[in-house]
């Protein structure tokens, strides 16, 4: 029916578009892996060169001398697992109302408007924030108010993941237990939170993975700490800032433990996301 | 238009001039009608013509949605359901409810049916052991399932899945079964099952089963009720409706002139 | 009352609409099977008596086939209400019509032995009398049939009893003639089953009416007086 030189042409054509769309989509991936993998084989390499245990028994040394990381590691230990125990009930809550008693309120409406903003907001600002709140006001950079300033990056991260979370929990496996005659905050608690349970904590894993490498809010409410201080109720040590400050230096030994530091942060993150990646695969309700 | 009828065996349900509002809309006008203790009682008619409806308003399931409500009464063993002061989980525990779609809760099949029976009851292990068997006995699911009662409820299949469920609304001893098109989503044989499971639990238990399939309806059921665009159209013995029913509109529905 | 309506599936309608017309078919097929043996006994016509005997095997293949219809319907349709009181209906109408077909074969092989012997004065009046009646209570049960009409099915119902009291009115001059004169005893015994077979195709028919009224009413109204039945259909009748 159709002549055929007619639809040859046609097919010739469709097979050149495929072969250029495939090529440039190749290439595009290509071109961004380039510069991933490039960033992680410099920071493994160069990073790799001072890992040894002195990395975590000795602290940040003094201009030109040698030293480990020590009580940077604790200090954003310490900061972001205050963060978390901060920031993550709270994240959890907030989520459950929007999903479970905000889905058709107005109110709802603008909470996750502003959430929203939140999430993507520039995380300097958090940082700000805590400082005039707290740091101002104790006239002293202090731990705790670096944690709060994580918290409050951290909050937002977990309030979404929550909510879409529970969202996901189809309607119809709370009306069997309300059908049992189970009242609402046992059907959220033991059914909605069971069913969601691996999506939340997936949520705040990645929450956690984001804070641990926050610099800039840390810069001025925790500062740093060349010495071992697990008061929190003073400035801390912390990977970011550690790295921030030895990496501009012109020592060649700081250099090094900044990206020791840089490395040890990457790898954090990445264990992170693997425990977070291996919790969603578990079998969950489709 | 309305044949109401006293059955002799006793009603346990009595609804009286009900009208149900979503929102604005009414989907059910002035509907009375009574549910025989110990029979089934179907519901039956074309899409959208409020069966469903009529079934969640006797266990008040609608009230997890603010914009629906229901008027008029809802009698069961002769006080009125549809009051403020009754206590939704006294009628919950009495009038337990099986879905369209199966759903296990995420926990093994054990949890999944020690979940209601803790809800209104503190047993001893052994107790609870004795009471999710018996439930598993009477849904028919006991021996596909004893040797894993500890494993997640979502790895049976769908006729299982459905089985658990109804083992599940039984655990905490009902009285009443309402099952809204508890067959649907299963293939034949599964449907078969659950439909002899019906034919079995209703010495215990009154059923009421809400499907759109007539030839279930006329296997299962004892009595039932034909609804169209939320009215009432007739109700009476299954026997009665299916050979020669009074209703022109009941005739064409049921021998496919409808529409 | 059965629907005006079609169904959703015209599949389905054409096969109910199939068995209905191939009953009132069978039924004109006995109709005629009937005409054609009083014809035969009256007027001493052989060679019609033998036509009949031989066309019987029609009526017979007729029954088979609409049986065999109804069963495929009821497996594969599982008609409710109306369709299924159509195709029980049906199934019934069509045994009572097949027996009533071969009691009008019975009739033409006493026509072919009647053919031959002496003819009586009257020319098989009485026969031919209650023959007339009998044909005309067949007619108005398949017009009940065909239209659904509960009058027509009113009127098989009551001529049923006129048409028994005619058989013995038959029977008794029968016996009379006999008594009379016994060489005449023989051909009269043939006479008598003929008449017999007469009787019963009326009862046949009188059956099919009753079917009528279970397809229309819903109502089983076979075993019942005829009091009863009037009640059943003219009570509900404005």
């Amino acid at each position: 029916m159709a002549d055929a030189s007619g639809s040859n042409w046609r097919y010739r054509r469709r097979r050149i578009l495929n072969v250029f769309n495939l090529t440039g989509s190749v290439i595009a991936t290509g071109f961004g892996l380039f510069w991933l993998v490039w960033i992680l084989w410099t920071t493994l390499s160069a990073g790799a060169a001072a890992i040894d245990w002195t990395l975590f028994t000795e602290n940040t040394p003094a201009p030109g001398g040698r030293g480990g990381l020590a009580n940077a590691i604790v200090g954003s230990l310490i900061m972001v697992g205050l963060a978390t125990v901060i920031g993550t009930p709270i994240g959890i809550f907030a989520g459950t109302w929007l999903a479970e008693f905000g889905r058709k309120k107005p109110v709802a409406a603008v909470i996750r408007f502003i959430n929203d903003i939140l999430l993507s907001a520039p995380s300097i600002i958090m940082g700000l924030f805590v400082y005039e709140l707290v740091v101002v006001t104790t006239r002293q950079f202090s731990g705790i108010a670096g944690a709060l300033a994580l918290a409050i990056i951290l909050l937002p991260v977990v309030i979404r993941t929550t909510e879409e979370m529970l969202r996901l929990v189809p309607n119809s496996l709370r009306e069997a237990a309300l059908a049992l005659g189970a009242p609402r905050w046992k059907v959220i608690t033991l059914i909605a939170y069971r069913a969601a349970l691996s999506g939340v904590l997936t949520g705040v894993l990645l929450g956690v993975a984001r804070i641990a490498g926050e610099t800039a809010p840390l810069l001025f409410t925790a500062l740093n700490n060349q010495f071992w201080s697990t008061d929190i109720t003073g400035p801390m040590a912390n990977l970011p800032v550690v790295i921030f400050q030895f990496a501009m230096s012109p020592y060649a030994e700081w250099h090094t433990l900044a990206w020791a530091g840089a490395l040890l942060i990457t790898l954090s993150v990445l264990a992170l996301s693997i425990i977070a990646r291996t919790l969603l695969r578990q079998p969950k309700m489709d | 238009m309305n044949d109401t009828q006293t059955v002799e065996a006793g009603s346990k349900i009595q609804v009286r001039n009900l009208d149900f509002y979503y929102g604005k809309f009414r989907a059910l006008k002035d509907v009375s009608l009574d549910i025989a203790k110990n029979h089934v009682t179907a519901f039956i008619g074309p899409s959208g013509c409020g069966k469903s409806t009529l079934l969640r308003t006797l266990n008040r399931m609608y009230e997890l949605y603010p914009d629906q409500r229901a008027t008029g009464e809802i009698l069961l063993d002769g006080k009125n359901i549809l009051t403020p002061r009754m206590d939704l989980y006294r009628l919950r525990a009495r009038v337990g409810m099986v879905f369209q779609k199966p759903t296990p809760f995420p926990m093994t099949i054990y949890e999944n049916i020690a979940f209601g029976v803790r809800l209104y009851e503190r047993l001893k292990k052994s107790t609870m052991d004795d009471r999710v068997e018996s439930a598993l006995r009477q849904s028919a699911l006991w021996d596909e399932v004893k040797d894993k009662l500890k494993q997640s409820g979502m790895s049976l299949s769908g006729g299982q899945q459905q089985r658990l469920c109804i083992a599940r609304a039984i655990a905490v001893k009902p009285e009443v079964l309402l099952l809204d098109e508890p067959a649907s989503a299963l293939d034949p044989i599964s449907t078969l099952k659950i439909e002899e499971l019906i034919y079995e639990l209703k010495n215990n238990y009154t059923i009421v089963i809400v499907t759109h399939n007539m030839q279930q309806a006329a296997r299962v059921s004892d009595h039932t009720a034909f609804m169209y665009l939320g009215e009432l159209v007739e109700f009476g013995d299954t026997n009665g409706i299916f050979t020669n029913p009074s209703q022109k509109q009941t005739e064409d529905y049921i021998t496919g002139r409808y529409g | 009352m059965e629907s005006i309506h079609t169904h959703i599936s015209r599949q389905f309608n054409a096969e109910l609409e199939e068995i209905r017309s191939r009953v009132l078919e069978m039924g004109g097929l006995v109709e005629q099977q009937i005409d054609q043996a009083i014809h035969a006994l009256v007027k001493g016509d052989v060679a019609l008596a033998e036509e009949l005997v031989k066309n019987d095997y029609k009526v017979n293949k007729l029954e088979v086939t609409i049986d065999e219809e109804c069963n495929q319907i009821i497996a594969r349709r599982q008609p409710t209400a109306g369709d299924l009181r159509l195709v029980v209906a049906v199934i019934k109408t069509i045994t009572d019509l097949e027996r009533m077909g071969d009691e009008a074969e019975k009739i033409a092989r006493m026509a072919m032995r009647l053919a031959g012997e002496e003819r009586p004065k009257n020319n098989y009046m009485e026969i031919q009398a209650l023959g007339n009646h009998v044909r005309q209570m067949l007619h108005d049960a398949l017009d009940a049939f065909a239209r659904v009409d509960m009058e027509a099915a009113l009127r098989v119902a009551r001529e049923d009893e006129q048409v028994d009291q005619e058989y013995d009115g038959v029977l008794r001059q029968l016996i009379t003639y006999m008594m009379e004169d016994p060489r005449t005893i023989s051909r009269m015994l043939n006479v008598i089953w003929a008449a017999r077979a007469l009787e019963r195709i009326g009862d046949h028919a009188c059956n099919i009416g009753e079917y009528v009224i279970y397809l229309v009413k819903g109502k089983d109204v076979r075993h019942t007086s005829l009091e009863q039945i009037e009640k059943e259909i003219l009570g509900k009748n404005p």
